[in-house]
C-alpha cells in the first residue's frame, strides 16, 4: 500500500493532468480528432524523447546539462526513490549505503546538481541581445524545486553520515554490542572510517582500530561501505562537523528527511502546472506528423494545444528568428517567438488583456516571413511555424485585419479624413526630409503617364485602382500627401521599380511609392489601434 | 574562392531544391559556401519600415564582415534589397548613425566593403562565360526556352548594376550555353506578380496569367527563373486549375546548369519535373 500522503500527491497531480488536459481540448475542440487524423510520427517521438535529438542539434552543451540532468533524475527515481520496488528486488544485497549504490546515488545527485546550476546560469544571463528581458519566473520554479530537492538530499546524507544518535540506534538495534570498551573501539573505527562525529573524546591507538574493525566487519560491513564513495555528501559532513553538536541534538536528520520527502511530494503535485509538464507534452508534440513534412498544414483552425504547451521557454528560436532585426527597432516582443507564443497561449485562454496587447501580437506575428527556421531548431519539436498561421487566421477571425486589408476596407475619403494633423505623423522614415515631402524629388514631373504605361499594376487591374502613379505624383504636387498614402496605388505597388527606371525626368517613383506605402502604413497602426479601443 | 551563402528566407522551406543544386553547383565550380547565422534580408519589411528593411540588411553585411566573406545569393529579391539597402545607407547619414548604435550593441559594424553578388551576376562577371562553357559536359539538343529577369535585381540599374535594364543578356547568354534556346521575350523583365501575392491574390494571379499566356504564344516549353520568388511565383500554376492548360514549365537556372554540368538529379533535387529524364 502507498503512504497516504504520497497517494494524495498522485491524484492531485493525476488530476491535474485531467484539468489541464480538459483545458486544451476545450480552447481547441478539434484537437482529439484531428490528431488521430494525422497520424503519428512514432520516428520522431523516440529520437526526440529518448535521445533529444533535435535538443543534441541546436546546441550540443545545453543537451549535455539536460542530459545530465535526465540521466541523474531517471537514476534516482528509478532505484531510489522507488527503492522499495524496484532496488530490493533487483539486488538481493541492495542497501543505500553499500557501494556501488552509495556511489551511484551520490554521483546521480552530482550529475543533476551541475546540470541544475548550467540551467539556472543560463536562465539568469539568458540571452545577451534582448538585456531587458524579464526572468521567467515560472521556469525558475521548477529548476529551483529540482536543487533544493538534490541539495537537501544531500545534506540529510551528510547529517545522517556525522550523526551519532543514528550511530547508537544502529547499534543498538543491528549488534549486541553492549556499553563498554567494544563500544568504544567501533566508535574510534567509525570515527576515523565513517565520519561519524562523537561528542566525547576518543583517542585512537592501533589496538582499538583492530579490534574496532573486527566489530566493523561483523556487524556493520554487509550495509555500510567506507563513507569515501559518497564523495559529495563526505565533503558535505566534513563542512558540517563544526556544527555537529546542534545537529546532532536537535535530530535535523528528521527535519532534513522530512523536508526531502516533502520536496518530492511537491514536485508530483507540481507535474501539470509547472515547466515539468513539458516531461510529458513533449513526447505528445514530437508525435505531430506535420514536422516531418516540412510544410504548412492547412487544416483552418486546428490548433494542437498540448504542444502549445510544451514550450520551455529555451529561447533557441529566437536567437535564430529571420526577423530579429525587426524587433531590434520596433521593440515588439510578438516578433519574437519564444514570447509570441505565451501570448498566443494567453489569447487562446482569453486572458491576452486589452487593445494594445492585441495589436501588437497581431503586427508582431505579421513580421513573421515562414523561414520554418524556428520550427527546426524548437528542441520541443513544437511545429511553431504552423503556430503562426494558425494565429494569424485566429486574429483574422477576431476581426483584427492584416493592414493592406484593413485600408483595402476603407474609401479614399475616409482615409482623408482620418489623417493626421500636419508635422505630426510626417517624415517618421528618419531625420531627412523624405522624397514624398521633399518637393525638389517630384516638382520635374510633367505627367507624361509613362510610369503609368509600363505599371504591370494598372495593366492588370484599371478597374480596382483608383490612381496610377502619375496621379499619385500629382497628388503629392498638390500637397495631398496624407491622401496619397491611402491609394490602392501605393498598397498594391510591386517595387519593380519599371516606373522609376523609365522617368525621362529621372523621378524616382518607386522609392517615393515605397515611402508613401512606410508612411501608409504607419497610419493603420495607429487606426487600428483606435478601432480595438473603441470596440472595446 | 571562399563566399558568404545566403538563401533568404524562402529556399530552406518552400524551395529546398534550389539551395541545394544552387550548393552543389558552386561546389563543382570550386566556390567554397559558409552558412552564417543570418536573418531576413529584409525586403519584406520594405513596404512597411525602410528603418528595419535597411537594418536587417546591413546586419548581415555586418555578420558577413566578421567572417571577412562577400556574399552570394541565388534570390534576386534578396539581392536587389541588399543593394538597395546599401544605397540608403550610403546616402541617409542620420540612418546610417542610428543603425551604426543598434549593431553596436551586438559588437557589429560594418565599413562598406562587403560585395553581394548573384549568381547569375558571379558567373557572367566573374566566372566567365568562357570558363563556364568548359564546365559544360552534355549539353541539351535545343529546347525553347523564355528566361525571367526579375525586377529587383534589375532595376534600377544604377543601384544594382546588375545588367541593362531595357534590353538585358547575361540570363540568355548563361542559359545559351546550356544548350538550350532561348526566345526573344517582351515580357522578360517585367514583374512576376510575387511581391503582392500575399495581399492581393487576385491581381498577382491576373498578372502570371497574362506573362503565362504570352510565353506560350511565343512558343516557349520552359520558363527559366534564377529567383526564389518568381519560381515560387510560377510554381502557383501548378496549383491553379485554370493554369493547366498553358503547356509551359517553370525551371530553375541552377537545374538547368546543373543537369548540362553532369550532376544527377539527386544532387539537384529535382522530382517530378521532365528534367528528371
Amino acid at each position: 500500500m502507498l503512504p497516504i500522503e504520497l497517494s494524495i500527491a498522485i491524484s492531485l497531480s493525476f488530476i491535474g493532468f485531467l484539468y489541464k488536459f480538459f483545458c486544451f481540448i476545450k480552447a481547441n475542440k478539434t484537437f482529439k480528432k484531428k490528431r488521430l487524423s494525422n497520424g503519428l510520427n512514432l520516428k520522431g517521438f523516440f529520437s526526440n524523447t529518448v535521445f533529444q535529438i533535435k535538443l543534441f542539434k541546436a546546441g550540443k552543451l545545453r543537451w549535455l546539462m539536460h542530459f545530465l540532468v535526465v540521466s541523474g533524475f531517471l537514476y534516482l527515481v528509478i532505484f531510489h526513490a522507488m527503492e522499495d520496488v524496484t532496488s530490493f528486488h533487483l539486488f538481493q544485497y541492495y542497501q543505500s549505503t553499500i557501494d556501488p549504490f552509495q556511489f551511484l546515488r551520490n554521483l546521480a545527485g552530482f550529475l543533476i546538481l551541475s546540470g541544475c546550476l548550467g540551467f539556472l546560469y543560463r536562465r539568469i544571463f539568458f540571452f545577451k541581445l534582448l538585456k531587458k528581458r524579464k526572468i521567467q519566473f515560472k521556469g525558475l520554479v521548477s529548476i529551483l524545486l529540482i536543487l533544493t530537492l538534490i541539495l537537501s538530499g544531500f545534506l540529510l546524507e551528510a547529517i545522517k553520515i556525522i550523526s551519532q544518535p543514528i550511530f547508537m540506534e544502529m547499534v543498538e538495534e543491528y549488534s549486541d554490542i553492549e556499553e563498554g570498551t567494544d563500544l568504544v573501539d567501533l566508535k574510534v573505527y567509525w570515527k576515523k572510517n565513517y565520519n561519524v562525529f562523537f561528542n566525547e573524546t576518543l583517542t585512537i591507538t592501533q589496538a582499538k582500530l583492530v579490534n574496532g574493525k573486527e566489530l566493523n566487519e561483523n556487524y556493520c560491513i554487509d550495509c555500510h561501505s567506507p563513507v569515501r564513495s559518497a564523495f559529495l555528501s563526505k565533503r558535505i559532513a566534513l563542512v558540517l562537523k563544526k556544527a555537529s553538536i546542534w545537529l546532532n541534538t536537535h535530530r535535523a536528520d528528521y527535519l532534513l528527511n522530512n523536508v526531502h520527502y516533502f520536496l518530492s511530494l511537491l514536485i508530483i503535485v507540481c507535474l501539470p502546472f509547472s515547466r515539468f509538464f513539458h516531461i510529458i507534452l513533449i513526447p505528445i508534440s514530437s508525435l505531430d506528423k506535420n514536422l516531418e513534412k516540412k510544410q504548412i498544414d492547412n487544416t483552418e483552425g486546428h490548433i494542437n494545444t498540448a504542444t502549445l504547451y510544451a514550450c520551455t521557454h529555451c529561447g533557441f528560436c529566437s536567437d535564430v528568428c529571420s526577423v530579429l532585426p525587426n524587433y531590434l527597432i520596433t521593440k515588439n516582443l510578438n516578433t519574437l517567438p519564444h514570447s509570441k507564443i505565451e501570448s498566443f497561449k494567453r489569447l487562446l485562454n482569453h486572458t491576452l488583456d486589452g487593445p494594445q496587447a492585441l495589436f501588437r501580437l497581431q503586427s508582431g506575428n505579421d513580421e513573421c516571413t515562414l523561414c520554418h527556421k524556428c520550427t527546426d531548431i524548437c528542441p520541443s519539436g513544437i511545429d511553431l511555424q504552423n503556430l503562426w498561421v494558425r494565429l494569424d487566421q485566429k486574429l483574422t477571425a477576431k476581426g483584427i485585419l492584416d493592414n493592406y486589408s484593413f485600408v483595402d476596407n476603407i474609401s479614399l475619403q475616409k482615409w482623408e479624413e482620418n489623417a493626421p494633423q500636419k508635422g505630426k505623423i510626417d517624415s517618421i522614415i528618419w531625420k531627412t526630409p523624405s522624397l514624398a515631402d521633399n518637393v525638389d524629388s517630384f516638382e520635374n514631373c510633367i505627367q507624361c503617364t509613362l510610369c503609368t504605361n509600363v505599371c504591370p499594376v494598372v495593366e492588370h487591374d484599371m478597374n480596382m485602382n483608383d490612381y496610377t502613379p502619375q496621379q499619385v505624383l500629382n497628388l503629392l504636387r498638390l500637397g495631398k500627401k496624407h491622401m496619397a498614402t491611402g491609394t490602392r496605388m501605393v498598397w498594391n505597388c510591386l517595387s519593380c521599380f519599371s516606373c522609376q527606371e523609365s522617368c525621362p525626368q529621372g523621378i524616382k517613383v518607386a522609392d517615393i511609392m515605397i515611402e508613401l506605402k512606410n508612411d501608409g502604413n504607419l497610419r493603420t497602426d495607429t487606426m487600428k489601434l483606435d478601432n480595438l479601443k473603441r470596440d472595446r | 574562392m571562399k563566399l558568404a551563402y545566403f538563401p533568404g528566407c524562402k529556399i530552406p522551406f518552400e524551395l529546398e531544391a534550389y539551395g541545394s543544386s544552387f550548393e552543389r553547383i558552386m561546389e563543382r565550380l570550386g566556390v567554397r559556401l559558409q552558412h552564417l547565422p543570418f536573418n531576413c534580408c529584409g525586403y519584406p519589411s520594405r513596404g512597411k519600415s525602410l528603418e528595419i528593411a535597411v537594418l536587417s540588411t546591413i546586419r548581415n553585411l555586418a555578420l558577413a564582415q566578421k567572417h571577412g566573406l562577400d556574399i552570394i545569393t541565388p534570390c534576386k529579391c534578396c539581392f536587389g534589397q541588399f543593394k538597395h539597402a546599401i544605397y540608403y545607407w550610403n546616402n541617409t547619414p542620420d540612418l546610417r548613425f542610428k543603425m551604426n548604435k543598434i549593431l553596436k550593441k551586438e559588437g557589429l559594424s560594418w565599413n562598406g566593403k562587403i560585395q553581394v553578388k548573384h549568381l547569375l551576376s558571379f558567373l557572367y562577371y566573374e566566372f566567365g562565360l568562357s570558363a563556364l562553357k568548359n564546365r559544360i559536359k552534355t549539353p541539351f539538343s535545343g529546347g525553347k526556352v523564355v528566361v525571367q529577369y526579375g525586377c529587383h535585381a534589375l532595376r534600377p540599374f544604377s543601384i544594382t548594376g546588375f545588367d541593362d535594364p531595357f534590353t538585358p543578356k547575361i540570363f540568355e547568354s548563361l542559359v545559351n550555353l546550356t544548350g538550350l534556346k532561348t526566345l526573344s521575350w517582351s515580357k522578360s523583365t517585367e514583374c512576376c506578380g510575387n511581391p503582392i501575392y500575399d495581399t492581393n491574390k487576385k491581381l498577382s494571379l491576373k498578372m502570371l496569367e497574362s506573362k503565362l499566356l504570352s510565353a506560350s504564344e511565343k512558343g516557349a516549353a520552359y520558363i527559366c527563373n534564377a529567383c526564389t520568388h518568381c519560381q515560387i511565383q510560377y510554381s502557383l500554376m501548378n496549383m491553379e486549375e485554370k493554369f493547366k492548360k498553358y503547356d509551359i514549365i517553370p525551371v530553375l537556372f541552377t537545374h538547368i546548369l546543373g543537369k548540362a554540368m553532369d550532376l544527377t538529379t539527386k544532387d539537384l533535387g529535382i522530382n517530378n519535373t521532365p528534367l528528371s529524364d
